[in-house]
């Protein structure tokens, strides 16, 4: 059984906004499933959906077998979600949230003290512990929150955009924690913006555009959709401009290396990311760069 | 049981936490009712004090139970604990329950400490019953207002406002009407205006309980106010239960 099950779901807020058009896919049990999307492309929709915080209007979606619209209760016992922007309470202390958050899902006195102490010594916040959030850096606030979505020890994780505000050591933390997450068998569905990070985090990923699903597959699958394999990056002589292409054909380079020499410009290649996946997926204009 | 007990209990206390960490501000917060009552004790003496501390003691609950909108409006829409709990166990009679216990921590010193120095500084014998009765009148007002509170936090969507509403709400139910002064106060025309408020009605009930009003309610008066309390009360909590969503639509 998969752990996410999605056929056909549809999202129509009561304003008449078409968020989700048809969608559907699976999440297999341990794997990271990253949500990628421009800007209301509908991914919050889609993963708010799943974590049974709003009602779906067409389609249907399931979670460890449960419906999320019919059988919520069952699935919020075995989830956990950190939603998108969450911000802890500025007068309250680090050691504070994660406590009470064991405990309000159930935890007794002494578990919680020391499920809070083992994450926050996971995260690096142990030596924060006693300080209010308003004292805290973005970063460590947001790893108080990530401490609060974990408490519970849930067996699928909803992450909206985790490593907001995070510095790169702060990120990493957070990708070997969703990694050491995975290795214990927990599923984790995550939203991000950020294209390294899905790449590096990801087992498969599905690109969400204007409500459908533009893209199911790995991260080699999505850059295989580039074309050639390759993006080719040309520079004015005098540093001014830079241009990336994605070419589709070996005709394609060709011509684009000798129009290169002809004006003088210097031209590299460099293998596809994801980021010029997604660009090419979601049909946006390929970056052109004028300094 | 016990587990929805528990939920209570923590959602209470990390709503409430902040506040009871930091007593100053506690003491500041139940000032702004009790301020009236000091200057009313300053210039027209013991008194008007009494009855103005009555008056008091209900406005506390009224005010506290009104701020719950801040709660549910920035734990919905700004910290985004509300959805964190969704999607958990937690019922979303265990998040109301908790936050509503959350304004019963924060007001609850003043109560008492301002019921005490009404039963010491009385002058008219006051039983339990009629201790109880006060209480009681306050908590149906606090009950009201609670809903109210709900049913603007669910509904606001401007942060603004979200500030702002509770603040006039609480000053409409507060310092226009005859909570702190007496009724007949008031111009003969406005009087019936002032008793469509139910904190007019809790306080008329709360001094009269405590032998405080220069005419004493008639049983007519006394079952009136009951039935509006209760009746506002009622209507508050229907709205609610149609505006508040655990679940978004």
């Amino acid at each position: 059984m998969e752990v996410v099950e999605v056929a056909g779901l549809g999202k129509t807020y009561p304003g008449g906004t078409e968020a989700l058009r048809s969608v559907s896919f699976s999440v297999h049990r341990g794997e990271v499933f990253c949500l990628l999307g421009r800007n209301g492309a509908g991914k919050t929709t889609l993963l708010r959906i799943l974590a049974t915080q709003l009602r779906p209007t067409g389609g249907q979606a399931t979670v460890f077998g449960l419906d999320v619209a019919r059988e919520p209760k069952g699935v919020r016992s075995r989830i956990s979600v950190l939603p998108q922007e969450a911000r802890p309470l500025m007068m309250l202390s680090a050691y504070d949230h994660v406590r009470l958050m064991c405990m309000i899902r159930g935890m007794s006195r002494a578990d919680a003290a020391r499920r809070s102490q083992e994450l926050m010594e996971q995260f690096e916040l142990w030596d924060h512990r006693d300080k209010l959030c308003a004292d805290l850096s973005g970063g460590l606030r947001q790893r108080v929150l990530l401490c609060m979505a974990l408490s519970s020890n849930p067996e699928l994780l909803f992450l909206d955009e985790p490593t907001i505000g995070l510095d790169p050591v702060g990120r990493r933390q957070v990708w070997a924690a969703v990694r050491r997450l995975t290795k214990s068998g927990v599923t984790v569905l995550l939203t991000t913006h950020y294209m390294d990070e899905a790449e590096r985090l990801s087992d498969r990923l599905a690109i969400i555009d204007k409500g459908q699903l533009a893209f199911l597959g790995t991260v080699e699958e999505a850059k295989a959709v580039t074309g050639a394999g390759m993006r080719v990056v040309i520079e004015a002589s005098n540093g001014n401009g830079r241009e990336v292409l994605s070419p589709k054909s070996n005709e394609e380079i060709l011509a684009i290396v000798q129009r290169s020499i002809r004006e003088g410009r210097r031209v590299t290649f460099q293998p596809p990311t994801l980021e010029d996946a997604f660009i090419r997926i979601v049909g946006g204009s390929i970056e052109n760069e004028t300094a | 049981m016990r587990t929805r007990l528990r939920e209570i209990l923590y959602i209470g206390i990390f709503d409430s936490l902040p506040l009871v960490r930091d007593p100053m501000m506690l003491i500041l917060l139940s000032l702004i009712s009790f301020l009236p009552v000091f200057f009313l004790f300053l210039f027209a003496g013991i008194n008007a004090a009494l009855p103005a501390l009555v008056g008091a003691i209900i406005l506390t609950l009224g005010f506290s139970s009104l701020a719950v909108a801040q709660s549910v409006y920035f734990y919905k829409h700004w910290f985004r604990f509300q959805d964190m709990l969704v999607a958990s166990p937690v019922s979303p009679i265990s998040y109301a329950l908790g936050l509503s216990l959350s304004t019963l921590i924060s007001s609850a010193p003043a109560v008492v400490l301002a019921l005490a120095v009404i039963l010491v500084s009385n002058p008219n014998p006051v039983g339990p019953v009629e201790v109880m009765l006060v209480i009681a009148a306050s908590i149906l007002l606090w009950l009201s207002m609670l809903f109210v509170g709900y049913a603007l936090g669910a509904s606001t969507k401007n942060t603004r406002r979200a500030n702002s509403l509770p603040q006039v709400l609480g000053f409409m139910i507060g310092f226009l009407p005859p909570v702190y002064y007496p009724l007949d106060l008031l111009p003969g025309w406005l009087q019936p205006l002032a008793m469509l408020i139910p904190s007019t009605h809790a306080a008329q009930l709360a001094k009269h309980y405590f032998g405080l009003l220069t005419v004493p309610l008639s049983p007519s008066d006394i079952i009136i106010g009951w039935a509006y309390l209760i009746g506002f009360a009622i209507a508050m909590a229907f709205i609610t239960v149609r505006k508040a969503h655990w679940v978004d639509p």
